[in-house]
């Protein structure tokens, strides 16, 4: 997943800087990196959901799940977003839409058999509170500054080097310039990494806020964690893409250091959500 | 949800219950009876999501206990239950309406000098529309300030939206609805 993304972005970034070279003008990339954060924030809810799998629900269909949702949205003083289910044995969920109203929440078939109601609950919750803090479009807009960050770089040293045109210094090589632009780019993923795993802590937190159970979110994290390892490996490799937005990221296993990685570890957010129900058991007075 | 709290990954707390209008079902309730049929069923509740702490339960026992205390000179019954989603209903049953808006407002006002006011999610009033013989329910909610009607419709999971859009103009001038058809969550199974 995270090789697959780093890959990925390296590849644009490397188109930008082939673009530049061929002479395309700032304006002209300001355009298509447009065009690519628009496709990103308008259509990829619909390709996401489509790739999972999943379809909407109505309330007939599973009034268990809506009811759960409708209360939780009554508490988070949140409009009720659209409510998605994947037919498949990964127990998971997760959040799309650019914004509240345009929210939807989706739940696998797998962790609605897999937890109990509270934690479902909890589960739930966390998703409303990346609806709530409107994580998407955050993450969306920070990767299109990294994008513009790189293009910037990009455009500068072309400049810059044409700047002294003349003389027999040609400015730096196309390479040169390739490889600062990737550096530049590597430098704002990581950064992106950090910046999703504290918009975790927060869902988490406003999950806690939202349902007055961190413990039960808890023991749907440790529930879920402890399933993944079990699942066929086919369904975890469909699912891989996906990984943003999951409550739980599909391949836990493997120590993959932190720095690597979009979710928090399991232990760090069992810690904080620990430390929430202390304070709750303390009572609003200590807080 | 302002925009700094965006940025920063969210509040830190709960929204607390908007400027308390619950009365206002009070006056509107003469309306409902005398001009659109609408007969209280005499019983209204109010629901929130308990905490497993001791302090909250302390706080809970205590507004019953000085809610039964009241009822008893007015005359109504207090019940409480938990719902299948894990959410606490205080129940209470008084012929007169105006007693039972006094009893809920009670309960969410012990709450809230609690400091557990973001708990409470919502008020519900039942109704009997007398004409077709069926439920008619208005849900007051905390976080908004306002009320909506919810009118289960025929069969599981269904709403009569038409007859609550009907009420919503005829109520309108005297109750604080809900501008925001996407917040008029239903209630399904309301044990009233």
């Amino acid at each position: 997943m995270l090789l697959t993304m780093l890959l990925l972005g390296a590849v644009y970034v490397g188109f930008i800087a082939i673009f530049l070279a061929a002479g395309a003008g700032a304006t002209l990339m300001l355009v298509i990196i447009g065009a690519m954060v628009f496709a990103q924030l308008f259509l990829s809810d619909k390709i996401a959901l489509r790739a999972m799998g999943a379809r909407e629900v109505t309330p007939e269909e599973a009034p268990g799940l809506h009811a759960l949702i409708e209360r939780l949205c009554i508490q988070a003083d949140l409009p009720k977003p659209k409510v998605a289910v994947a037919d498949i044995e990964v127990p998971n969920a997760f959040a799309l839409g650019r914004s509240q109203k345009k929210a939807t929440v989706c739940a696998t078939t797998g962790i609605m058999n897999l937890l109990s109601p509270a934690e479902l609950e909890g589960v739930m919750a966390h998703e409303l509170a990346h609806v709530k803090n409107r994580d998407v479009l955050v993450m969306t807009v920070a990767s299109f500054f990294a994008s513009v960050a790189a293009m910037i770089t990009q455009f500068g040293f072309i400049f810059g080097g044409g700047m002294g045109g003349g003389d027999d210094d040609e400015g730096p090589g196309f390479l040169a310039v390739l490889l600062v632009s990737l550096l530049v780019y590597v430098i704002s993923f990581f950064l992106m990494l950090a910046l999703s795993r504290y918009r975790e802590f927060s869902a988490d937190r406003g999950a806690a806020l939202v349902t007055g159970r961190p413990s039960a979110l808890s023991s749907a994290l440790l529930k879920i964690s402890g399933q993944m390892e079990k699942v066929p490996q086919q369904d975890l490799r469909a699912a891989s893409e996906m990984n943003a937005f999951f409550i739980v990221p599909t391949s836990v296993k493997g120590a993959i250091q932190s720095v690597f990685s979009t979710h928090p570890s399991m232990d760090k957010r069992i810690e904080r959500l620990g430390e929430l129900e202390r304070q709750l058991q303390a009572g609003p007075a200590a807080a | 949800m302002g925009f700094l709290d965006s940025i920063l990954g969210g509040s830190r707390k709960l929204k607390a219950p908007a400027p308390d209008r619950l009365f206002a079902m009070t006056t509107a309730q003469v309306t409902l009876e005398t001009e659109l049929g609408l007969r209280h069923r005499e019983v209204a509740g109010i629901v929130f999501q308990p905490l497993s702490t001791a302090d909250f339960s302390g706080i809970v026992r205590e507004s019953e206990e000085l809610l039964r205390g009241a009822a008893e000179d007015t005359g109504s019954s207090v019940e409480s239950a938990d719902d299948a989603h894990g959410y606490r209903w205080i129940k209470v049953r008084d012929p007169d309406f105006e007693d039972l808006v006094v009893s809920l407002n009670l309960i969410s006002g012990q709450l809230q000098t609690g400091g557990y006011g973001d708990r409470l999610l919502a008020c519900v009033f039942a109704f009997t529309e007398e004409a077709a013989g069926r439920p008619v329910y208005f849900i007051y909610n905390f976080k908004r300030g306002s009320f909506y009607p919810f009118v289960p419709g025929a069969g599981p999971q269904r709403r009569d939206t038409e007859s609550e859009l009907r009420l919503k103009a005829q109520v309108g001038a005297e109750l604080p609805i809900e501008p925001e058809l996407a917040r008029w969550f239903p209630m399904w199974d309301i044990p009233l």
